[in-house]
């Protein structure tokens, strides 16, 4: 319980003043000569019982109306979950708000989705209380820090709205850290609003520790989690994947994949009618779901031949979640799929050029060049998605555009030099996140290294749609590169050594693979299909930014690389234009394309248990608060006038308990009347 | 009579006003000389009283000799006795007697005892004017006096002095006087008890049992003050026993339901003691002024007949 006014507590010490005035009116006894001790003995026997019970009954009602004077005149707030902030007002109070889409799930009923209805109850709770000479408000979309100049006005500012983001609670909280180490604040109050969702809070990384460990040192702060904790409700949500426009003579057609997800349902079967525009005609296609949802594999929607590009959407009818019932798609003519080989040895250059430049779909046009090193200036690095690099690690002018193009969402995957490491004097070479090449292991006879570990479920080896794992057990490596420093391992050899590395990038990817394709170090060539599918994959990943047309998931910064992009769909998109690209939407450029949509992670309804995020503050101060959707009840309400009520009620049973019981046959005992000496 | 009186406890006025009023026994009295009272013995008082046959040996002065006349038979005519009596003063001389009112009124600051002592005196001076015989008995642990019940001026006089110098002090042996006055008196008597009772109730029926086994007429004065009765007090308070017991702190708000509760009982239970033992009981409070209460118990006494 908190108060309003607390320093009105510091009266509490009187409760017990009915007990000390009993005690001195005990001692301040008077003593005189008394004849009828006989009634004197008989009454202290009687009074053994009830009587002694009704007097301490008499003096318990006298404290409980102290202190319940007391306590109204404190103003307290109800809600047991303040009762550990202590009585002292913070100096700041921080919200971090989960904006994220599936922060948008609404009770049907009330209207209110979940982040309407913490901010509502939160700017509530905050306006009776003191929060602060600084509130401040960090919304998961933004990831800035706001001062805000008073709690109600969180309910109308744009970065408190609705978006189609993911959340990064880490990342907040470590802002919030930031903060309150550079202003070294004394106690602050860190009130965080979430649904858990799993992706938003990546219990599982390495950084919840040091974050934990930061907050401990720090002094007075309080951790409160407005958590929605109850099972999802019945809801839908749409998503478009593979969207394809091919020609078919002299007609073209749309081919996408339809994914329907189903959450919190009863799991009976249903049809759903899903609304497909493109080009402003509309269709109408069931689905029948079952328990988990449904995918509408492949399907076909005829368009003008002369559209070469252009964007869509499909819809769901409305439901819990109105965040999730529209997906944007955006569609343009297949890009040539171009992918440079950067090699001195001609034999390595073909090897690779041969698993590149043959289309997996006939219908792509793939493009492979293979240069020795000093050719690069010649490469056309606006057009190329994949770049394979066979040489020294790139140092100078080279390293920088190969950083510029990984960061403009291309890949890069760096073979090992043959030879030993050349490098001009004078010069460093480029190591991302400090990984260098080694020296080379070779093995000894007949002897071959065999992959011992590999990642099937994502990146480049990864099983394939039909759920098989590529065939890297059969694998022989004859020499392999070691890599000195660390990234994240795809696959390792029986002793450890890395093959297949990933270093981390914001955009892109770069790879460093151990060994070569060629027969003199591996069977990756004479095999075949590992190194294929591997290079077709991070060609593929390579050339999605080469697409007129992208898919982007909404958050900070995806519209960031054009200047004009202007808003095509949808129509009632009012946002300003920093804030256009957390939306869902159709934005265009020229010839470019982009729909913006909500992560695939936000699809999911899946909560962090919540023993395991109370896990994350484990050593800290920190209270959850479980709220439901669309309960906008006052997260603390004023208490006074209960305890007002209760004074009274404890002096009403005050006085009826001193009410001299049997005053009546008392005063008949004492009347002269009845007592005037007549015989008996 | 006249009587040199020298006594401070005894008001004149009071006395004068009494005087006119008669001492009345409500039995019949067994006296020495000829009173103001009936006795179980036929004599010759004027009041007529019955006729019974003639037996041999007879005063033949006595007999009727009109009714002779009429049935030819012999009959006595018999008149009743008047007689004496012999008026025993039990005063309870314990300490519980000392008790004081507290009251406002013109008896303020007057204890039990001086309650008593002037109920006793004017009784025992109206009885020595009508010519009964007066005795006292004090009943107290340390002041034990026994006075026979006589009839001089003298006597009365020595029952004054003693009234007059008596003390409460230590507990209560009214019980032990009592019974010991029962057996001890031989013929009948007016015993008057003036007392505060403050022992069992089934102590002090035992005691007017023996009373009026013995043929006594016993007449009782329950001294009580107001204070005793309200039990009103504002704080807690130390309660010294008056007869020597260990003093008890109580805190009177707490159990006054309970004192005024234990001493209804102990009311309801002297009353039926004296319902059952049909003595004369006065229950006095001493702020009431003792010549109403005297004037009040000597007209209750007096015979209906005579009216």
């Amino acid at each position: 319980m908190s108060f309003l006014q607390p320093l009105a507590l510091i009266a509490l010490p009187l409760m017990a003043l009915p007990i000390i005035i009993h005690l001195i009116n005990q001692q301040r006894h008077r003593t005189i000569p008394w004849a009828a001790m006989m009634f004197l003995m008989d009454a202290k026997r009687m009074s053994r019982g009830m009587a002694r019970l009704r007097h301490l009954l008499i003096l318990l009602m006298r404290v409980l109306a102290i202190g319940a004077l007391i306590f109204a005149i404190s103003r307290p707030l109800s809600g047991g979950w303040l009762g550990s902030v202590g009585l002292s007002k913070p100096d700041a109070t921080l919200i971090l708000l989960d904006r994220s889409a599936s922060m948008e799930m609404q009770d049907l009923q009330a209207g209110e989705s979940k982040r309407s209805t913490a901010l509502k109850r939160l700017a509530q709770l905050l306006e009776q209380g003191d929060y602060g000479t600084h509130l401040l408000l960090i919304d998961s979309a933004n990831g800035q820090m706001q001062e805000v100049d008073s709690p109600n006005a969180l309910l109308n500012l744009p970065t408190t709205g609705a978006s189609a983001t993911s959340a990064n609670i880490p990342t907040m909280l470590e802002t919030a850290l930031a903060y309150l180490k550079a202003n070294e604040s004394g106690r602050a109050e860190i009130w965080i609003c979430s649904d858990l969702n799993e992706n938003d809070w990546d219990i599982h990384s390495g950084r919840w520790n040091a974050i934990r460990e930061a907050f401990a040192q720090l002094e007075g702060v309080h951790h409160f989690l407005l958590a929605y904790t109850d099972p999802p409700s019945s809801n839908l949500s749409v998503r478009v994947e593979n969207v394809q426009r091919w020609k078919r003579g002299n007609d073209a057609e749309l081919i996408l994949d339809v994914l329907v997800r189903r959450d919190g349902s009863s799991g009976d079967t249903r049809r759903v009618p899903i609304e497909f525009e493109v080009n402003n005609v509309q269709s109408v296609v069931e689905m029948e779901l079952d328990t988990l949802g449904a995918v509408l594999q492949g399907h076909r929607i005829p368009i003008d031949a002369k559209l070469s590009s252009g964007w869509g959407s499909v819809s769901l009818p409305g439901d819990a979640n109105p965040l999730d019932n529209r997906f944007f798609f955006v569609f343009s003519e297949p890009p040539v799929r171009k992918s440079v080989v950067v090699s001195d040895d001609k034999r390595i250059g073909e090897a690779f050029h041969r698993a590149l430049a043959t289309p997996m779909d006939a219908r792509l046009q793939h493009h492979t060049d293979v240069i020795p090193v000093p050719r690069v200036a010649e490469i056309d690095w606006e057009n190329t998605g994949l770049l394979i690099w066979q040489a020294a690690l790139p140092s100078g002018l080279v390293a920088e555009q190969i950083e510029h193009f990984v960061n403009s969402g291309r890949v890069v995957i760096f073979f090992p030099p043959v030879g030993a490491l050349m490098q001009n004097a004078g010069e460093q070479g480029w190591e991302p996140h400090a990984l260098r090449w080694g020296d080379w292991q070779a093995t000894e006879g007949n002897e071959v290294t065999k992959v011992g570990w590999w990642r099937g479920d994502a990146d480049l080896l990864a099983h394939v749609a039909s759920g098989d794992a590529l065939p890297l057990n059969g694998l022989r490596t004859y020499r392999y590169r070691t890599l000195e420093g660390t990234g994240t391992q795809l696959a390792r050899f029986d002793d450890d050594a890395p093959l297949l590395t990933r270093v981390p990038t914001d955009h892109g990817a770069i790879y460093f693979c151990s060994t070569l394709p060629t027969a003199q170090f591996s069977s990756l060539e004479r095999d075949g299909i590992v190194f294929y599918i591997m290079l077709q994959r991070a060609l593929t990943e390579g050339c999605l930014t080469l697409a007129a047309a992208a898919q982007r998931d909404a958050g900070l910064g995806v519209l960031a690389d054009r200047e004009q992009w202007e808003l095509v769909a949808p129509a009632e998109n009012t946002f300003s234009l920093s804030q256009r690209e957390l939306h869902a939407g159709v934005h265009r450029e020229g010839e470019y394309w982009v729909a913006i949509n909500r992560s695939r992670a936000e699809d999911s309804a899946k909560a962090s248990p919540v023993e395991t995020v109370d896990a994350l503050f484990d050593g800290l101060s920190y209270r959850r608060i479980d709220v439901d959707v669309g309960d906008t009840s006052a997260l603390a309400s004023e208490l006074w006038r209960i305890f007002l009520i209760a004074m009274a009620l404890a002096l009403i049973l005050e006085a009826v308990l001193s009410l001299p019981s049997r005053k009546t046959e008392a005063t008949a005992l004492i009347d002269p009347a009845t007592a005037d000496g007549s015989t008996k | 009579m006249a009587l040199q009186l020298r006594r401070d406890y005894l008001n004149q006025q009071v006395m004068e006003r009494l005087s006119t009023l008669q001492l009345h026994a409500r039995l019949p009295m067994i006296g020495s000389v000829s009173g103001k009272h009936r006795s179980p013995i036929r004599g010759s008082s004027l009041e007529f009283a019955e006729y019974r046959k003639y037996v041999p040996g007879d005063d033949t002065r006595r007999l009727d000799w009109r009714a002779y006349a009429r049935n030819d038979r012999y009959y006595i005519k018999e008149f009743e006795a008047d007689t004496n009596l012999r008026m025993c003063l039990v005063v309870d001389t314990s300490g519980s007697m000392d008790f004081t009112d507290n009251g406002t009124g013109e008896e303020a600051g007057l204890s039990k005892l001086d309650y008593a002592r002037r109920v006793a005196g004017t009784l025992a001076y109206i009885a020595a004017l009508q010519g009964d015989a007066v005795g006292l008995y004090c009943a107290g642990e340390t002041f034990h006096i026994e006075i026979p019940p006589k009839r001089s001026a003298t006597h009365l006089s020595v029952v004054l002095d003693e009234l007059g110098t008596m003390e409460a002090s230590g507990e209560t042996g009214l019980a032990d006087i009592l019974h010991e006055t029962a057996e001890r008196i031989p013929q009948r008597a007016l015993i008057i008890v003036i007392s505060d009772l403050f022992i069992d109730p089934q102590v002090v029926r035992n005691c007017f049992d023996h009373l009026r086994f013995r043929k006594h007429d016993v007449a009782v004065f329950h001294l009580m003050e107001q204070n005793e009765l309200d039990f009103e007090f504002d704080r807690p308070m130390r309660f010294i026993d008056m007869e020597g017991g260990e003093p008890i702190l109580a805190d009177p708000t707490v159990i006054g339901t309970q004192y005024r509760r234990a001493m209804q009982m102990y009311l309801e239970n002297m009353d039926e003691v004296v319902r059952d033992t049909e003595v004369d009981y006065h229950r006095i409070y001493i702020h009431e002024d003792y010549g109403d209460v005297l004037a009040r118990f000597l007209l209750g006494r007096t015979p209906k007949r005579h009216k």
